[in-house]
């Protein structure tokens, strides 16, 4: 239900509907979009970057949210581990249960290594089950690997690395296999084909889904799958809070805290997969985001203190459409389906400032310059947002038809009183997708021996923007290479564990005159409810 | 934001929060340590299921901790897990899995379609009719109807024979797609890909320099 205030402007939301429809807004050219995105996109924004003074990206461009937590100590002190005495060994260890960790875990398994997972939250528990979209595979007649190539350079905007690319988009159409074998049920076409739609940036229909519940459908197949190999160790709520190195400085193991009895357990492995995705709850230059409440960027720190090389850490993809009221569902994403559908952007004063279908960045941007310029509609609580004009939808394909396509959306409005067929919603960008990570290879693997990384932790792929369903496949392709590969690191002497890295780390914090003790690995955010 | 409080009852605590707040805010506020009954603060994540009674109903209702707004007087407890059964066995290595869903799942024909799961089910789905349908043998229908389902437990929870509709749905959802036809689109893509029919293109891809990458990529993306 909306407040007073909203339901005032709303009306003239209504009283130019009509108008707006016969409004045809041109796509902006190459020097108007630098433009915009150069004055009010949060990845220009100067003072929301620093050059990072620790660790082998010395010198690189990040945000003062993950800088923050790379030139600091850790409140965790180590020192009552007995690192003669793990507490567990095996083969391989997988830190993260989302959609790369359990793929990577089933893999090392089914290549023959000894794997345990262990996992933040509950398993399954990720960004991936609310990848709502779907999945690029070139599988569509019209289509190849090369086009996919191609689409996904050109919207990184050439700052991927074109053999991780490559991997990515070649390995498409296998991994659609492995996930119909497991008895992932995408959709259909009357003749029994996978049925590909188009996404916004892509020049072939790509986009694989399961409804409006992708991600969601996966990933309880998945964790399915992984609760009926039960030779995999599964550890809930014990977040990574620091990986072990050996004398040559190669990665054997991590510490875990397990929150619930509060005290760490040593693992000892031959090889680690980092699984745990990225870092929106950092709420980077102050963003809401639409990240699960366990993406707080640990694998960034985790992996830089033990020398692997970032990047691309300094862009981020903001989503347009994230919810500013009411309050609870602040962040939360409203799909891409609906602009392409030909919702409109509309101001407090019952414009539309931008055509809908340009790239998230073009579009996040303009959202921003509308706000900033005094043309943004304020919620009770002080947030600012413009409409969603959803009812132009539902009036141009016939009514029930939000609800038959967006069961999810509408149930999520129904349930607070809003009708998205005849209201239309407030969004405001919102923190989506770390752009960059922790530089791999093609086998996943980290300029750190036997330290792997897959999903969006890893960093390389997506360059400056990401494809909208590119991460949906970059999670399983990743997963599964670097899950292969990491078992393959079986015969492996891991030797000592130690945290020789941690110290020399230290070190130059020290000789840099920096003494800031952080909560780092941060893994849940403090969020100081009440005002 | 309104400093308004309302006074609410958690796990029979009774304690005041500010007015607005979801039941997770709330458990925050009032010191909670909760890390099992949270995740995608969405609604899709399934891991913060409450139980909940309003002041002056006289029944108990249920739904998700992030999407669920405290009001004066709610007596509310979390329910992050609840004991369900789970069927062991591996999909790719059966035949026809769906012919074994009695021999898995044997605790299917004891539902009496009661419909206590269906009032329990935060995502309004009428998880009596899933299993109804299950019973029938309209499987294909039955999974249409559990996209939704986000494996929350509540309706394992009200069922008063102990069965698991969300396990056995989910049992019948990889069945069922697992003997469906291999799509001929993907069939044909593999074949192409097992041929080599892109290798040499990507070998010129590689060799590639900046600009030429560039201009080629354009090229690629105009001739579509």
């Amino acid at each position: 239900m909306y407040s007073e205030n909203l339901l005032e402007n709303m009306e003239l939301v209504e009283k130019t509907r009509e108008s707006r429809e016969k409004q045809q807004l041109p796509i902006l050219n190459e020097k108007k979009k630098e433009k915009l995105l150069s004055s009010f996109h949060p990845d220009y924004r100067l003072s929301g970057f620093r050059a990072l003074r620790v660790g082998v990206n010395r010198g690189d461009r990040t945000v003062h949210e993950i800088a923050d937590l790379l030139e600091a100590f850790s409140s965790f002190d180590y020192r009552e581990i007995n690192f003669e005495k793990p507490d567990l060994e095996t083969d391989v260890l997988v830190l993260g249960g989302g959609g790369a960790g359990i793929t990577a875990a089933l893999f090392a398994h089914s290549a023959g290594a000894k794997v345990i997972l262990a996992t933040k939250l509950r398993l399954g528990n990720s960004n991936t089950i609310m990848a709502l979209g779907g999945m690029q595979a070139s599988v569509s007649e019209n289509d190849s690997p090369i086009r996919h190539f191609a689409d996904t350079m050109v919207a990184g905007k050439f700052q991927g690395r074109r053999e991780l690319v490559k991997a990515m988009v070649d390995d498409g159409p296998s991994i659609v296999k492995w996930l119909l074998d497991l008895g992932v049920n995408f959709d259909r076409d009357e003749k029994g084909n996978l049925l590909t739609k188009k996404a916004g940036g892509s020049i072939a229909p790509r986009i694989l889904s399961i409804g409006d519940y992708t991600g969601l459908n996966i990933i309880k197949i998945l964790k399915d799958e992984i609760r009926n190999r039960p030779e995999i160790e599964i550890l809930e709520f014990a977040p990574a809070v620091e990986l072990t190195t050996n004398e040559f400085g190669e990665c054997n193991g991590a510490i875990l805290f397990d929150l619930e009895r509060k005290r760490f357990v040593l693992v000892k492995a031959k090889s680690v997969i980092l699984a745990t995705g990225g870092s929106g709850r950092l709420h980077i230059q102050g963003f809401q985001t639409s990240n699960n409440f366990g993406a707080t960027g640990d694998a960034i720190v985790l992996a830089y203190r033990a020398g692997a090389k970032l990047e691309g850490l300094d862009s981020f993809q903001y989503h347009p459409t994230g919810i500013v009221y009411p309050d609870h569902m602040v962040g939360v994403l409203v799909t891409e389906a609906i602009r392409s559908l030909g919702a409109h952007l509309v101001n407090s004063k019952g414009e539309r400032f931008i055509n809908e279908l340009e790239t998230r960045d073009v579009v996040a941007a303009a959202m921003i310059k509308e706000c900033e310029e005094g043309k943004g509609i304020k919620t009770p609580s002080g947030r600012v947002g413009v409409w969603l004009d959803t009812p132009v939808i539902e009036e141009r394909y016939g009514k029930g038809f939000l609800k038959k396509k967006f069961p999810a959306l509408f149930r999520m409005f129904m349930r607070v009183k809003i009708n998205i067929e005849k209201q239309p919603l407030l969004v405001y960008p919102t923190l989506h997708y770390q752009n960059g990570g922790i530089l791999i290879d093609e086998k996943g693997e980290t300029t750190v021996k036997n330290l792997f990384v897959a999903g969006e932790a890893a960093g390389g792929i997506h360059g400056k923007n990401r494809l909208m369903g590119n991460s949906l496949l970059d999670i399983f392709v990743f997963g599964r290479r670097a899950g292969l590969a990491a078992a393959r690191r079986k015969y492996n002497e891991p030797g000592k564990q130690t945290l020789s890295h941690l110290e020399r780390y230290y070190q130059e914090l020290k000789s840099l005159r920096i003494t800031t003790v952080a909560k780092t690995p941060r893994i849940f955010q403090e969020y100081i409810v009440g005002d | 934001m309104s400093k308004k409080l309302v006074s609410i009852y958690i796990e029979g605590r009774k304690i005041k929060v500010p007015e607005g707040y979801t039941v997770i805010e709330a458990l925050w506020d009032t010191g909670h340590d909760i890390k099992r009954g949270v995740g995608c603060l969405s609604g899709l994540c399934g891991a913060c299921a409450i139980a909940y009674l309003e002041k002056g109903s006289k029944r108990v209702r249920f739904g998700l901790g992030c999407q669920t707004i405290v009001k004066e007087g709610m007596n509310i407890t979390v329910m992050p897990f609840f004991p369900s059964r789970t069927a062991n066995y591996i999909i790719s290595e059966m035949g026809k899995p769906i012919e074994k869903l009695r021999e898995i799942y044997p605790e299917l024909d004891t539902c009496k379609n009661c419909g206590f799961c269906t009032i329990a089910c935060p995502e309004w789905i009428n998880v009596s009719k899933v299993m109804k349908l299950l019973k029938e043998g309209k499987y294909e229908e039955a999974t249409e109807m559990m996209l939704d389902c986000i494996l929350c437990g509540l309706c394992a929870s009200r069922c008063p024979y102990g069965i698991a509709p969300q396990f056995i749905s989910l049992f019948v959802q990889r069945a069922i797609s697992h003997e469906k036809p291999f799509p001929e689109n993907l069939k044909k893509r593999l074949k192409e890909i097992e041929e080599m029919k892109y290798d040499e293109e990507w070998g010129r891809i590689l060799q590639m320099s900046d600009e030429e990458l560039v201009e080629f990529c354009k090229r690629i993306r105009e001739e579509a």
